[in-house]
């Protein structure tokens, strides 16, 4: 009976992820498939986006009600975000961030959804700290926290290479991080181009047209940045890879204790 | 110091005004009003926290939403110059329009940047974190934890770099900062592992307590499909039943979060009084989006294509806008 609610509330949870991600891409795709949106499409793109995380919040921190959890993630979580205040403060070349490289690990090493708290909260403490809360913070915690949810996946191709504790395992993660150096600029281009081209726009007619009017909207504004954030994330990755991966591993062994009542 | 909610009112009237315009008088006009109650708020001598102090985001995003919607758009009667139509993905003829449209675009995005900062300035971090809903309290715990030690962080990162620096170690290629990181992070593991310590002897929930219960998933699973089946449709033109599901879907999440902060005990040390001020504001907020939506339903759109024409202005609405101005006028 217990295996059997174990297993409907796994289905469950694989339902959220699945809906949540499938809500997210069409919030992002929107401005591409509709021409001709309402004034306000912008926004109630945001609020829905928005909410969408919010079931996927709720579903994930089910396991952070654990004081080495929450302390675990509340440490990393200002690290990150002080990683990305010294960005702010210093611009690095073109779209570079120091947050992804660190995302991207413990995600690895701690598991989807520590991934995933890291990369939503890290988007918003900075944004907490520097002030840059705004109508793009929802896209931006969404994406951070997706980079962190998926990076668990990598899982079976570092099995089925044996890669664990190699090289080989260091330069997946760093090609897993110019991927999503890539895609992370792109999916929140998607969330800008509703505000930059407008509604109310005439828009191209046909799906063909407006994927190449995106194309040429992609490469003048990001790309150049997008591949600073990628080719960043793989130097990070290389240089610092391997030692992060030692100590993380060292703590989660450290971490997994259990505390116990004694009495009679 | 003005409560919290009064200004979470303020700023989603505001944003809701800003952005169902695109005529630049009113878009003006709500810029001139934010930029002032930023200007007011802000306390004399203090340098400014965000990154871009609204004037510079404009003079950044201004002619850059201009640029790159000439660029795409190709619209319009009045032709400035044409790129060779040979050149890949960009040629075409630049018009007028296309150029006007993408600066309203950018000044509608300064609009929205510098509402966004007065809220930032106006409200502590410790108020905006008590707004997180009391279904997320692990979250709310973790920012808090998070933003107190953030600045202690950075003083660890500078502490770091002292003591490298004093033992001859300098900084020239990527691998010089591995001194530098590693000592960070073990530094920040160790004092996760002394905090979680510390929580758990004050009896903060040493072991995994579940809060999401099957129930809650299985009503924010329905939510969820309300809210994709509601945005499939309104991409399919069936834009009312659209937004039906996507407001029923949306309800139905705030159901799953209600239950789950319901089991949540909450207790408040100290609270906030709501005064005639905080009145005022929400007042004055809700009289201007209430104003300007009604008496500018005729002017409120505008559109330069296919040929620039002069944007109509309505008195009523403008002066409505001013409700805005409320928080700059009875703030302290």
């Amino acid at each position: 009976m217990l295996r059997f609610l174990w297993a409907v509330r796994r289905l469950l949870r694989v339902l959220i992820y699945a809906l949540t991600t499938a809500i997210g891409l069409l919030a992002f795709l929107y401005p591409v498939i509709v021409s001709g949106q309402a004034a306000s499409t912008p926004l109630l793109l945001a609020f829905v986006v928005g909410l969408s995380f919010v079931a996927l919040l709720l579903e994930v921190q089910g396991d952070a009600v654990n004081a080495k959890f929450i302390a675990l993630l509340g440490i990393l979580t200002a690290m990150n975000a002080a990683l990305r205040f010294a960005e702010v403060a210093i611009p690095g070349p073109g779209g570079f961030s120091p947050i992804f490289f660190l995302i991207i690990v413990t995600g690895y090493v701690y598991g989807g959804r520590f991934g995933f708290l890291l990369g939503a909260l890290t988007m918003l403490v900075s944004a907490l700290i520097t002030g840059g809360v705004g109508p793009w913070l929802p896209y931006q915690i969404l994406t951070a926290g997706w980079v962190g949810l998926s990076s668990p996946l990598l899982h079976p191709l570092t099995r089925w290479l044996r890669a664990e504790g190699c090289w080989t395992e260091v330069a997946l993660l760093a090609s897993f991080g110019l991927g999503w150096g890539l895609l992370y600029g792109a999916l929140l281009n998607l969330s800008s181009w509703a505000f930059i081209v407008g509604p109310g726009a005439p828009m191209p007619a046909t799906f063909r047209e407006t994927v190449r009017l995106y194309g040429a909207f992609y490469v003048t504004t990001s790309l150049v940045w997008d591949l600073a954030r990628g080719l960043g994330n793989v130097a990070l990755t290389l240089a610092f890879g391997a030692p992060t991966l030692r100590a993380l591993r060292r703590f989660h062994k450290r971490f997994s204790f259990t505390y116990r009542l004694q009495g009679p | 110091m003005l409560h919290a909610a009064a200004w979470f009112v303020w700023l989603t009237a505001a944003l809701i005004a800003v952005s169902t315009t695109r005529n630049p008088l009113y878009l003006t006009l709500a810029l001139a009003v934010f930029m002032t109650t930023v200007y007011v708020i802000r306390r004399p001598g203090e340098t400014y926290a965000a990154p871009l102090a609204p004037g510079r985001f404009a003079l950044y995003v201004i002619p850059l939403a201009a640029f790159i919607n000439a660029l795409l758009s190709r619209v319009g009667e009045t032709i400035l110059f044409a790129i060779p139509q040979t050149w890949p993905l960009i040629g075409g003829p630049i018009t007028a329009e296309a150029l006007v449209y993408g600066a309203l675009n950018g000044l509608l995005l300064t609009a929205l940047f510098t509402a966004f900062a007065a809220l930032n300035l106006a409200v502590p971090i410790r108020d905006l974190i008590r707004f997180i809903p009391r279904a997320f309290y692990p979250v709310a715990i973790v920012a808090s934890i998070a933003v107190t030690f953030a600045p202690a962080t950075l003083r660890q990162m500078q502490q770091i770099r002292e003591a490298q620096a004093i033992r001859g170690h300098r900084m020239r290629r990527l691998r010089d900062w591995l001194p530098l990181f590693m000592p960070l992070l073990t530094g920040g593991l160790e004092r996760a592992l002394q905090l979680a310590e510390a929580m758990a002897s004050r009896g903060f929930a040493s072991e995994t307590a579940q809060i999401h219960t099957g129930r809650t998933q299985a009503v924010s699973i329905v939510g969820l499909l309300g809210i994709l089946s509601g945005g499939l449709l309104t991409a399919w033109q069936q834009a009312s039943w659209g937004v039906a599901l996507i407001v029923g879907g949306s309800l139905t999440i705030a159901t799953a979060l209600w239950l789950t902060g319901r089991s949540v005990p909450h207790t408040t040390y100290r609270r906030t009084p709501w005064g005639y001020r905080e009145w005022l504001v929400t007042g004055g907020a809700l009289v201007a989006i209430a104003g300007f939506l009604s008496w500018g339903e005729a002017t409120r759109a505008y559109n330069p294509y296919p040929i620039l024409t002069w944007p109509a202005f309505d008195a009523l609405a403008g002066t409505a806008l001013l409700g805005f101005l409320l928080p700059a006028l009875v703030v302290e």
